[in-house]
């Protein structure tokens, strides 16, 4: 058994991670201040790469690999959660384009997409609750050679700035994904929630009112929506949910242990404390454990396993850093006192965005029904 | 106007963990077991400069370092900066090498290389900071040479005006080629590499120069070669000392005056 990364990773985790410390940790309590989409930092990303980083070489990305890509999400989200989430979100419609759209269709879309000349948003959730897909409500009916789309997605993540939206509506009985250009007649985004976590990830509504796409838009088989929805939310929503929890409980971790070390009580470190050290540990032994579930889970990935096969390990590595990274946020404010709340210590931001993933890419609940059901079956 | 440049690159301590390093005290070795290394900053600004020039002009990058197997990834990383070629001097006859005896070895390894135009060197490394090694590589390859270098523009293929920071101000040298310029931070900001460019330098073959490849006097490189040598070492122990003066601000102003010509400071 090898624990260790290759040369190629170990490279590319100490690139992403000073790419952080120049472009990220100088901007990052002011970004989330405003809280725009950084879209000049993501294409920079981009021309480094990192947005093709599980794209194959032949539409444009670099075909590095799943744990490459855990590896780059955790070290962004160390320093600015934001970031490191659009890899999520961002990177689900790659995924699915690649593995299930027309040769067409990735030939026009994955260069773009991968030198983030475009964005994209994916869309299951409506306001009858995301969990269920079963009650999406959103139409498209095929009419000649096209579909006419109607409804509304709610509370999807780049939403306010997306290029291309990568849905999911129902098809008769079933459900079919479908590739929607911005600018197409009939199709908006009128509304941006205010969420108080990752706030440079906006998010918002997709609205479709008599909206008709090309019948070469439909991606994936024709009632097969659900599960080509599910793919690319497993593959690469889950483990990037999983990763963006795992480099938020270490960035809270850092800053807390930099504080323990410097801040001296009783003529001592309060490091060295007991009722403080313990609680570092605390957090340190989860970081590890977390890492581990992540690191796995996208490892099975790149070893061939399906997002399906690997649905238990990726459940359980986003079960359990999504967790962690509230829990260590609120151990770094105990460690803090009174400076832990302080914004520049930036500890509160990063509470703020741990909350935010209980819900992304699936509910904690929801990883337990998936977890749940592989050990009892 | 392609233009090969030699970039010598040292691999050093990572600035962030240098409190986990020990120096044997009796030995003057340095146990660097669990320390992260990275090419040594000032490097990377002369790697930088030189994949700017060969970017604009054509010609190739050739990183040369000497250290231990480990010495490597150094290499390694500059490959998937987009450096062109690499070359590791890496044998026990050049282990323990003072700053001559290291100029010594590059120099041996530059000697072998069929054509160059140009060397490029951080001014000091992160780790001993003595800034020797550029000036005594020029000196042994009988080239002219300019340190602390901010600014390099070619005036035509053979020449190039460099500009040089000195105690007041700027001062603008014309240097010919082939020439050594050990460049200062400022110069440039090191390119990240890319995943293709990561991906493609552990495809890349790294070049392994013993001493005997070289054709190296081992008697001139390495412990052997070190006209100066590790004797002893003993450690600075820094210690706060804080007092609080009381008084009126006057009062207080007068003990602080007091206190520093008691002790000589003023």
């Amino acid at each position: 058994m090898d624990f260790s990364l290759t040369r190629e990773q170990e490279i590319l985790r100490d690139t992403v991670r000073e790419f952080a410390q120049r472009e990220l940790a100088p901007n990052a309590l002011a970004w989330d201040e405003k809280g725009e989409f950084i879209r000049d930092i993501v294409k920079k990303t981009a021309e480094l790469g990192l947005v093709g980083i599980i794209t194959s070489k032949e539409y444009g990305g670099s075909g590095m690999g799943h744990l490459a890509r855990m590896i780059m999400v955790e070290e962004f989200s160390k320093v600015y959660a934001s970031l490191g989430f659009f890899f999520q979100t961002g990177q689900i419609g790659i995924y699915i384009l690649e593995n299930f759209g027309t040769e067409e269709l990735k030939k026009k879309y994955l260069p773009s997409l991968c030198q983030a000349d475009l964005i994209t948003a994916t869309a299951l959730t409506e306001s009858g609750g995301g969990s269920d897909p079963a009650a999406i409500t959103t139409t498209a009916e095929l009419v000649g050679e096209e579909y006419i789309i109607n409804g509304r997605k709610v509370f999807i993540s780049l939403a306010p700035v997306c290029d291309l939206a990568v849905i999911v509506a129902r098809t008769g009985e079933r459900f079919s994904t479908f590739l929607v250009e911005r600018g197409t007649p009939g199709f908006d985004t009128p509304r941006r929630e205010n969420y108080p976590g990752l706030r440079g990830i906006p998010v918002g509504e997709l609205v479709f009112t008599n909206c008709r796409v090309p019948k070469s838009n439909l991606v994936g088989q024709e009632g097969k929506g659900i599960a080509v929805a599910i793919s690319g939310i497993g593959a690469v929503g889950r483990t990037g949910v999983a990763g963006v929890g795992l480099g938020t409980a270490e960035g809270c971790y850092e800053v807390a242990l930099k504080y323990a070390k410097e801040r001296v009580l009783y003529g001592k470190p309060i490091a060295e404390l007991q009722a403080v050290q313990h609680m570092l540990v605390e957090a340190n032994l989860e970081i590890e454990a977390a890492r581990w579930l992540c690191y796995y889970a996208a490892w099975l990935l790149d070893q061939g396993k399906s997002p399906r096969d690997a649905g238990n390990e990726i459940a359980r590595s986003k079960l359990y850093a999504c967790n962690i990274a509230s829990q260590i946020a609120l151990k770094a404010i105990q460690v803090m006192g009174g400076y832990g709340t302080i914004p520049e210590y930036q500890v509160v931001r990063r509470l703020n965005d741990a909350i935010e993933l209980f819900t992304a890419a699936g509910t904690q609940e929801i990883m337990k029904n998936t977890i749940g059901r592989s050990i009892i079956s | 106007m392609p233009c090969d440049i030699v970039v010598c690159v040292k691999q050093v301590p990572h600035p962030d963990y240098l409190n986990k390093i020990s120096i044997d005290p009796t030995g003057g070795t340095i146990e660097r077991e669990g320390v992260p290394a990275l090419i040594n900053p000032g490097d990377r600004n002369a790697l930088e400069e030189a994949l700017g020039i060969r970017d604009r002009f054509s010609g190739r990058v050739i990183v040369l370092t000497m250290g231990p197997p480990q010495a490597r990834k150094a290499l390694e990383e500059a490959l998937a900066m987009d450096a062109d070629d690499a070359i590791h001097l890496c044998d026990r006859a050049f282990a323990g090498a003072d700053t001559l005896a290291t100029a010594q070895a590059l120099a041996y390894g530059i000697r072998k290389l069929e054509h160059f135009d140009l060397i490029l060197c951080g001014n000091t490394t992160i780790d001993s900071g003595t800034g020797q090694v550029a000036v005594q590589l020029a000196e042994l390859l009988d080239l002219p040479s300019i340190i602390d270098a901010e600014e390099l523009t070619f005036e035509d293929e053979r020449s190039l005006l460099v500009k040089r920071i000195w105690e007041r101000g700027y001062i603008k040298v014309r240097i010919k080629l082939p020439a050594v310029i050990a460049v200062t931070a400022k110069i440039n900001q090191p390119r990240l590499p890319t995943v293709l460019g990561i991906m493609a330098a552990t495809q890349k073959e790294i070049k392994n120069w013993t001493a005997a490849d070289t054709g190296a006097d081992t008697g001139r490189v390495g412990l052997d070669g070190s006209p100066t040598q590790f004797f002893e070492m003993s450690e600075f122990h820094a210690k706060r000392q804080g007092e609080i003066l009381q008084g009126s601000p006057e009062e207080a102003v007068t003990l602080a005056i007091d206190k520093l010509v008691e002790r000589e400071i003023l």
